[in-house]
């Protein structure tokens, strides 16, 4: 069974979210990283660019696999991970100590459409 | 959807299965790495049943696998496998085999798990007034690589039924086993010393236990696919498919235009390669199949046919397609990933030699 914290948010393409007032912090689930397996690249946009609400933002790499990241919120990077980007295998390690990119919500009324840690693990459950 | 004879074994091993040219494979057990790297220092075992085998057999049997393909067969020691592209009267290749000269009127072939239908549908149409008969055996046979440095070692501790030799790279042997030819040959796609051994289905299960038992590790199709593009073999619909021939492909070396006849051998005596495949090492990005390739000055030049991360170099390789009128030798090349372009070192010899004999 997969690692799921209690106090975060949870997007149906296995991110998990921080809410700390207007900025949210985007990672990839521990179901994320099991699924994909050894992770060797990750790309992520620049400081200052702004994501759109499902659109992707960046891939995470497996050996054979490129899977796209999607952000669940609409906002501007104000970080992100240089050290993710350096060493991958971190998101192999602790998922959730491995947080992506930071980013300043412009529309906090998209946070409803998230799930929380109790929904993510039926979701989990109902499609695992 | 087709499944090997080790099925049950694979989910027993916790392999995560797919889908792959009809058939139910591991595409990974525990770990991609793991499994590449117990390859190139230990011993990695997989289960390649998927594979296609046809016998030809009887007095003109060396003249029809002759007539097929572009390699030599006819002149090959008996004993020796030969790597041959099967091609059609247009050159264009049909699928890449691997001929076992068993006895000077017996062969085996192992096609392309993919295209097994495809290929014997070609071998029947051909046979003509050739006095030799073909069977496809392909659902009778299992058949399994055992690669590694410890390959050799690890399989003389197991009970074979029989002594296995110590023979040279693209030797084999063959051992009547309850009424079917157990074949061992010392091949693979791996690029390391190592064998492959066709058998009955039963045969083959026994042995398969046998070497996870003695700590073989099991390897899926993710790490084949590794290791094999690690030493450059090429991989039939990546590198090699129905619109080219083996004069754009690299395998100028396999096509023996001093044979008196093979289906291709007309329409390659005259033909200008169009492609050519080149080798790329990346020191960012890992480049994949379909990627487009450009010359400095932001032409597309062709596209990546194979690429993944490198286990044993940490690094993106890949090979790819070029166009032979828009590529120079020496010429810089780059890869175009989502719409950034990285660079590449373009290699002239694979990026790993195996330890192979």
């Amino acid at each position: 069974m997969s690692k799921i914290i209690e106090g975060l948010y949870y997007t149906e393409d296995h991110e998990w979210i921080q809410i700390d007032g207007d900025t949210a912090t985007i990672g990839i689930t521990d179901f994320a990283q099991s699924s994909l397996g050894d992770i060797v690249f990750v790309e992520l946009p620049e400081e200052g660019e702004t994501l759109e609400a499902s659109n992707s933002f960046g891939v995470v790499e497996s050996i054979k696999s490129v899977s796209d990241l999607y952000t669940p919120l609409t906002g501007e990077v104000v970080e992100k991970n240089n050290t993710i980007e350096d060493s991958p295998e971190s998101l192999n390690e602790d998922a959730y100590a491995s947080w992506l990119v930071k980013i300043k919500l412009s529309n906090k009324d998209e946070i409803k459409s998230l799930m929380d840690s109790k929904a993510y693990q039926n979701y989990c459950e109902a499609n695992s | 959807m087709n499944k090997t004879s080790l099925y049950e074994e694979h989910l027993a091993l916790n392999a995560k299965m797919v889908d792959f040219a009809g058939w139910q494979m591991p595409i990974q057990y525990a770990n991609v790495k793991q499994e590449v790297q117990a390859v190139r220092n230990k011993v990695g075992i997989f289960d390649v049943s998927h594979m296609g085998e046809f016998y030809i057999s009887g007095p003109e049997a060396l003249q029809y696998i002759d007539s097929l393909v572009p390699n030599d067969i006819a002149n090959a020691k008996t004993g020796k496998a030969i790597y041959s592209p099967l091609c059609r009267h247009d050159g264009t290749i049909i699928d890449d085999l691997i001929i076992y000269k068993t006895a000077e009127d017996k062969i085996l072939v192992c096609v392309n798990g993919a295209n097994i239908d495809k290929d014997y549908k070609w071998f029947q149409e051909h046979l003509g007034n050739f006095n030799c008969k073909l069977e496809n055996q392909s659902d009778n046979t299992s058949l399994i690589a055992v690669q590694g440095p410890q390959a050799f070692s690890v399989l003389q501790k197991i009970d074979l039924g029989f002594k296995l030799t110590d023979m040279d790279y693209y030797a084999f042997q063959v051992e009547s086993i309850q009424d079917f030819d157990i074949v061992v040959a010392r091949t693979g796609y791996t690029g390391e010393d190592g064998f492959e051994i066709f058998g009955s289905h039963e045969y083959i299960k026994k042995i398969w236990s046998e070497l996870i038992k003695h700590d073989a590790e099991p390897c899926g199709l993710a790490a084949r696919d590794v290791l094999r593009l690690e030493v450059c073999f090429p991989l039939y619909g990546n590198e090699l498919n129905d619109d080219v021939t083996p004069l754009d492909s690299a395998l100028k070396w396999t096509v023996k235009m001093n044979k008196p006849h093979f289906i291709g051998k007309e329409a390659l005596t005259n033909y200008e390669p169009k492609f050519q495949l080149i080798k790329l090492m990346l020191d960012k990005g890992i480049p994949r199949s379909g990627y487009p390739v450009e010359n400095d000055q932001g032409q597309e030049i062709g596209s990546i046919t194979s690429g993944t991360m490198s286990v044993s170099l940490s690094k993106g390789i890949a090979i790819a397609r070029v166009d032979k009128k828009l590529y120079q030798s020496g010429q810089e090349v780059l890869v175009n990933i989502r719409g950034k372009k990285y660079t590449t070192q373009v290699l002239k010899k694979p990026f790993l030699t195996g330890g192979h004999k």
